[in-house]
């Protein structure tokens, strides 16, 4: 049996070897500043509220944070915070933050067909974003063509159409000596998804080592909490580590797996859930991975984490250095990495679209440069992508991907926060949040680990029952007034002119999409697609890697749909009602 | 409607097709349930004709609806379709999430009764219903 993973850090000091005479000394000034100088001021200017609370975890904050705060929590400069570069990574996995080149600045794009997608990410490769993301419709996501009758009206809307490799080969229509990094957002389809990428860059020609592929793959977080899953959990988890092996084996230098802790956010786990859930799942994955027979320091490097920042500033920078922390303890500890790599956690962040409001949308123009601003001081990771004010009220229009793309560019060279290696260390708050953060974070993971990981929290329902409360509490917060919201719960405007222009869809591209995937139907190697979904079906059953299979099906024009059916098949399909938190 | 006496009301809790954002849904489901109404929900990636049978089946006075993926100006009007030919037109059909201003008299005149969007309050929608009910109950009388 594994020894608690909060318990494994041979480094935590005994409180006994401290420094005493420091530590009482710094207590007793608290004191007497309390009593002489706060104390009288506070009984003639009573506080604003009645507690203080940090806005997700609701964890009291002090008036005031001093050393003694750090020697109360066993806090050692050296151990818990380091350098940059070095283990514990606290202060960046980077040997020098932001000084030798910015974190690379992306944003989410992706709908309609292939062709609107390849001419919207032109623009937004005009407007000097380096790399993008794919994010594909409902329809896509969940494993079937747009002519199926399970998503009619659903076609091209909340993302790129896409059923089969010609989607692709015109989506691909790119610059791609400007484009040197696409996410690719699929999971349950997702080695159909690959599949279908790698056919495509092989059409255009291009050097698949000359460019990186980051899938996300991150099908445990769809059945936690966003619901874009088809087969049943385990099923899931091993084309997950199918994906995640033939990418290790085949192309060294792409990014097989990401853990979307910024899907957790949304769905409302506090900065604690969002690291333990996160890394719980990811030791899922690990798991399954190391039973193929690779070792850590070959695996670890190939975790991505996508983590989002909300409007507590100080709760979403602390989250991010405790969430380099934990990942290097656990990589360290639990399964004994021993190269640095394997215990730099690779990060991209993300201010959340759930601080955003409908309601005066101009304001969040505001919400994200600070949000923005905060992603920066925690470290901001290799990427940083902002989504966009008009987000609540519909698809984004192309003023507010000029505006979001600028707004990185502010922060990044108007505010000059990047200019130093993590500027708030030494904070005695932000030290104290962090060191908070990454205690409970590892009780919570050991709760996860004791009732048998991550894959079992999801089959019990733990997850989602978690998240559910956090929700219905964190609105109540809201509409009862705890948190003041702007332009939700207060200085609402009665009458609210509309400030924004909204892109709407053509609504015959649906119709359009249709019709080109029952014209390429008609017009392919029907036996050639048929013999190549049997040897899906077949490499189902006998537990080989998908990818072979999938691959020949793609480059056969078997549509996406049809090679879900085929998987489908053989696993089945997952209830659909299993993931409301108490309903 | 009848039989209603003074029972609680009853309602149905939707999302249609692949859109699977349940936040809103799940803190809706929790504010009717305490607020006293009896909540149904139908699970993720339903279908009209599957939310209109359910509906039935269920003898539900309310449908709800939650939508954040843009498909709303489809299914939301085949679904009203669907409850009207089914016979089941006085039902109440409640739509939330994100749902773009102009896009309500299209949803209305298709029959959909009232749209909640994002951000609004759960006491709000509570004090809606109870309202409803109050008046289907003094008719029912």
């Amino acid at each position: 049996m594994k020894q608690k993973v909060s318990t494994l850090d041979p480094t935590v000091k005994d409180q006994t070897t401290r420094d005493r005479a420091t530590k009482s000394e710094i207590e007793e000034e608290v004191a007497r500043w309390e009593s002489e100088t706060r104390g009288p001021f506070v009984a003639a200017n009573p506080e604003r509220r009645e507690e203080f609370l940090t806005q997700a975890l609701k964890w009291p904050i002090n008036p005031l944070y001093t050393p003694a705060d750090l020697d109360a929590l066993g806090f050692d400069y050296k151990d818990d915070v380091g350098f940059p570069g070095e283990y514990p990574y606290t202060r960046g996995t980077g040997p020098n933050g932001h000084r030798s080149g910015f974190w690379t600045m992306t944003q989410v794009t992706g709908f309609g067909s292939g062709q609107s997608w390849s001419k919207r990410a032109r623009y937004m490769l005009d407007q000097g974003l380096s790399g993008l993301i794919l994010e594909y419709d409902l329809a896509t996501t969940n494993g079937y063509d747009s002519d199926d009758p399970m998503v009619e009206g659903e076609v091209g809307r909340a993302g790129m159409a896409l059923d089969s490799l010609e989607d692709l080969e015109e989506a691909f229509d790119l610059p791609f000596d400007q484009l040197k990094y696409l996410m690719s957002v699929c999971n349950a389809p997702q080695p159909v998804n690959l599949a279908m990428i790698i056919a495509a860059l092989e059409k255009k020609g291009v050097d698949p080592k000359d460019f990186v592929l980051h899938i996300v793959n991150g099908i445990l977080i769809e059945y936690t909490c966003v619901g874009r899953y088809i087969y049943p959990p385990e099923h899931g988890l091993r084309l997950a580590t199918d994906c995640i092996e033939y990418i290790i084996k085949n192309h060294p230098n792409w990014a097989p797996i990401s853990i979307i802790s910024a899907q957790l956010q949304p769905a409302k786990a506090n900065p604690v859930q969002e690291i333990a859930f996160s890394l719980a799942i990811a030791c899922a994955y690990i798991d399954a991975t190391l039973e193929r027979g690779f070792d850590i320091d070959t695996v670890a490097p190939y975790f991505h984490f996508v983590v989002n920042v909300d409007m507590d500033f100080f709760e979403g920078i602390c989250k991010l250095r405790a969430f380099r922390k934990c990942w290097a303890r656990l990589m360290r500890d639990r399964y004994g990495a021993t190269k640095p790599e394997a215990m730099k956690i690779r990060m991209m962040t993300s201010p959340t679209t759930t601080a955003l409001t409908l309601q005066q949308p101009l304001n969040n123009i505001g919400r994200l440069a600070i949000m923005a601003t905060a992603c920066s001081l925690g470290g901001a990771g290799e990427n940083m992508t902002t989504p966009l004010h008009d987000e609540a009220h519909s698809l984004p229009a192309e003023e507010a991907i000029r505006v979001g793309a600028a707004l990185q560019h502010i922060v990044a060279h108007e505010t000059g926060v990047a200019e130093t290696i993590d500027p708030l260390a030494g904070s005695y708050y932000v030290e104290s949040l962090t060191k908070q953060m990454e205690n409970a974070a590892f009780e919570e993971m050991d709760k996860i680990f004791d009732m048998g990981g991550a894959l079992k929290a999801i089959e019990t329902g733990y997850f989602q029952r978690a998240l559910g409360r956090e929700q219905y509490e964190r609105n109540r917060d809201i509409e009862e007034g705890r948190r003041l919201w702007v332009g939700v719960n207060h200085l609402k405007l009665d009458e609210e002119k509309r400030e924004i222009n909204i892109f709407r869809l053509n609504d015959e591209m649906e119709s359009e999409q249709v019709a080109k995937v029952r014209n390429l139907r008609a017009r392919r190697d029907q036996a050639l697609v048929d013999n190549a979904l049997e040897q899906v079906r077949e490499a189902a059953r006998n537990g080989s890697n998908m990818m072979e299979s999938c691959l020949a099906a793609v480059k056969a024009y078997a549509t996406h749909g049809e090679i879900c059916y085929a998987m489908r098949d053989v696993f089945g399909e997952y209830g659909s009602d299993s993931q409301l938190g108490g309903i | 409607m009848t039989n209603t006496h003074q029972r609680p009301l009853r309602i149905l809790l939707a999302k249609l097709g692949m859109d699977t954002h349940t936040v809103g849904i799940t803190i809706i489901a929790h504010a009717l349930r305490e607020a006293g109404m009896e909540v149904i929900f139908t699970g993720l990636k339903q279908t009209p004709e599957m939310v209109a049978a359910a509906a039935i089946q269920e003898d539900v006075d309310v449908v709800g609806i939650s939508t954040l993926s843009a498909g709303h100006t489809r299914n939301l009007p085949k679904l009203a379709r669907l409850l009207r030919e089914a016979g089941a037109g006085d039902k109440l059909l409640l739509a939330g999430g994100v749902i773009p201003e102009e896009d309500r008299p299209l949803l209305e005149e298709a029959g959909v009764d009232r749209t909640f969007t994002m951000g609004s309050d759960t006491r709000d929608i509570v004090a809606y219903l109870n309202e409803w009910w109050a008046q289907q109950l003094a008719a029912d009388a």
